[in-house]
């Protein structure tokens, strides 16, 4: 043993390299509590498994049940902002237990199992095609501006039944929505000013599909509210959630695996040989490796005994999946970017009742971007090594990533 | 006649989202790892068990037909 474990994890150098970090405390203190953030750092992927599969211990409903403020600090005068986002985040499916989870998650379970999904996979590849047709002429792109935060949004407007015109409206919203994982003292702005606009402009489409369904994800959720499962303030925060959660993460997945692929020459040559046929199997590398999100919490439901501690009811508890993903104990070479890698057992989309409703999804829109910008852009490399990350500990996000082809 | 399926749980890849236990119960169980197990293939119709491997968000199950060896699913 070191020095004594410092608690800060918003430092620059935790931000910059949290793999380092939490997987010392992974060594040395895999259930370790955090005096300053008061909550409990979970590091180990078996005892993520273990709690993500034990949802009953462990409950999801984070923010109507944690009165403690927002951490990073917000600015005093915002206090009353983010009671609004309390209230929008906490009717989020999402953020309730059983009975009530499971009886919103069978409205929306059925939109996105894999054999749905993969019929989504022309429109990911016309789109990622289209983005990339528009940035091969310039020689140049920033793969987070012109590629990973325009895709997601593409195919969520899509799916939630967006009329063309609005979809530069909803790209506006999505990326005020972005500052609900970040760290900055006043996100609270931007982050409301999201919220608020996705309502009202959500609101007349869940009118107009209530009485007139389709295909759609917003007719599936207008649907739940004819069934009388979804309140209609759960309906709108319920739509928004597709940006919310389905955004960050999928930015972070295309930034992050490019990344990963850049500063490993030797798996980009191999990917290049057979992109089609690797691209599955390098995306879950992808997500493993350099993970979209860092970590999520939940609250303990009671007293729980974890590696001889107790968590009291009513404690935080963080559960982080970058250093889960990097563990010894479950990955041979954990810090290895090896694309061949499986059965891979990461666990980016979490596990358990909760696990992720949109991770086909996701693992669509990776497997088609990685492919195709190897089969396009051979010689892609990043402009700059000087690169910086939002300061949040939920997403590991980029600010930018500049690449050339040229 | 019903048919004899031979149901199989890639533990693997199974991550314990239970919508088979929820869709199938008699057929799928949890176990104390909290991943699926094929307990009693014969206890919910073809259709049924069929509805809970495509609503696996992981496509862990595999069904076949015992006797034929027939893919079911996928």
């Amino acid at each position: 043993m070191g020095a004594a474990i410092q608690d800060n994890l918003f430092t620059p150098d935790v931000i910059a390299d949290p793999y380092s970090y939490y997987g010392r405390l992974r060594d040395e203190d895999p259930v370790h509590w955090n005096e300053p953030y008061e909550l409990w750092v979970i590091t180990r992927h078996d005892d993520l498994v273990w709690l993500t599969r034990h949802h009953e211990l462990f409950s999801s409903a984070v923010f109507k049940t944690d009165p403690r403020p927002p951490y990073p600090a917000i600015d005093e005068s915002d206090l009353g902002l983010y009671e609004y986002v309390r209230n929008y985040q906490g009717d989020q499916f999402i953020q309730h237990d059983r009975p009530e989870h499971l009886e919103m998650r069978r409205i929306v379970h059925g939109y996105f199992t894999p054999k749905s999904m993969e019929a989504w996979r022309p429109f990911v590849q016309k789109a990622v095609k289209e983005l990339l047709d528009e940035a091969e002429e310039k020689g140049r792109m920033d793969v987070m501006r012109d590629l990973a935060t325009p895709l997601p949004v593409l195919v969520i407007a899509q799916m939630m039944g967006v009329p063309e015109q609005d979809r530069r409206y909803v790209r506006q919203l999505a990326e005020k929505l972005l500052y609900i994982g970040r760290g900055e003292y006043d996100r609270m702005k931007p982050l409301t000013e999201g919220m608020r606009g996705m309502i009202d402009y959500v609101s007349p489409l869940v009118d107009q599909r209530i009485v007139n369904p389709g295909d759609d994800f917003i007719s599936v959720l207008a649907g739940g509210e004819r069934r009388g499962v979804f309140s209609r303030h759960e309906v709108l925060v319920n739509t928004s959630l597709l940006l919310l959660a389905g955004h960050e993460t999928t930015i972070n997945l295309i930034c992050n695996g490019t990344l990963a692929f850049m500063r490993h020459p030797d798996q980009w040559a191999l990917l290049k040989r057979d992109p089609a046929g690797l691209a599955k199997t390098a995306t879950e590398e992808c997500l493993r490796y350099d993970s979209p999100v860092v970590s999520i919490q939940r609250i303990a439901s009671q007293d729980v005994e974890m590696r001889g501690k107790v968590l009291n009811k009513k404690d935080r508890v963080r559960w982080f999946i970058s250093s889960a993903n990097r563990d010894p104990a479950k990955f041979a070479d954990p810090d290895k970017f090896d694309i061949t890698r499986w059965p891979n057992q990461h666990v980016a989309f979490g596990n358990g009742v909760h696990h992720c409703l949109g991770a086909t999804l996701a693992r669509v829109e990776g497997q088609e971007v990685f492919r195709a910008l190897a089969e396009r852009f051979p010689d892609l490399r990043t402009e700059t090594e000087d690169l910086e990350y939002q300061p949040s500990i939920t997403f590991r996000s980029l600010k930018s990533l500049p690449v050339t082809w040229q | 006649m019903a048919r004899n399926l031979r149901i199989r749980v890639d533990h693997d890849v199974c991550v314990g989202n239970a919508m088979c236990e929820t869709i199938a119960p008699k057929v799928f169980r949890l176990n104390d790892d909290r991943q699926s197990e094929a307990v009693d293939p014969g206890g919910d119709t073809v259709e049924k068990i069929i509805e809970a491997a495509e609503n696996c968000p992981v496509s862990a199950i595999f069904v076949e037909d015992a006797d034929t060896g027939e893919q079911l699913f996928p």
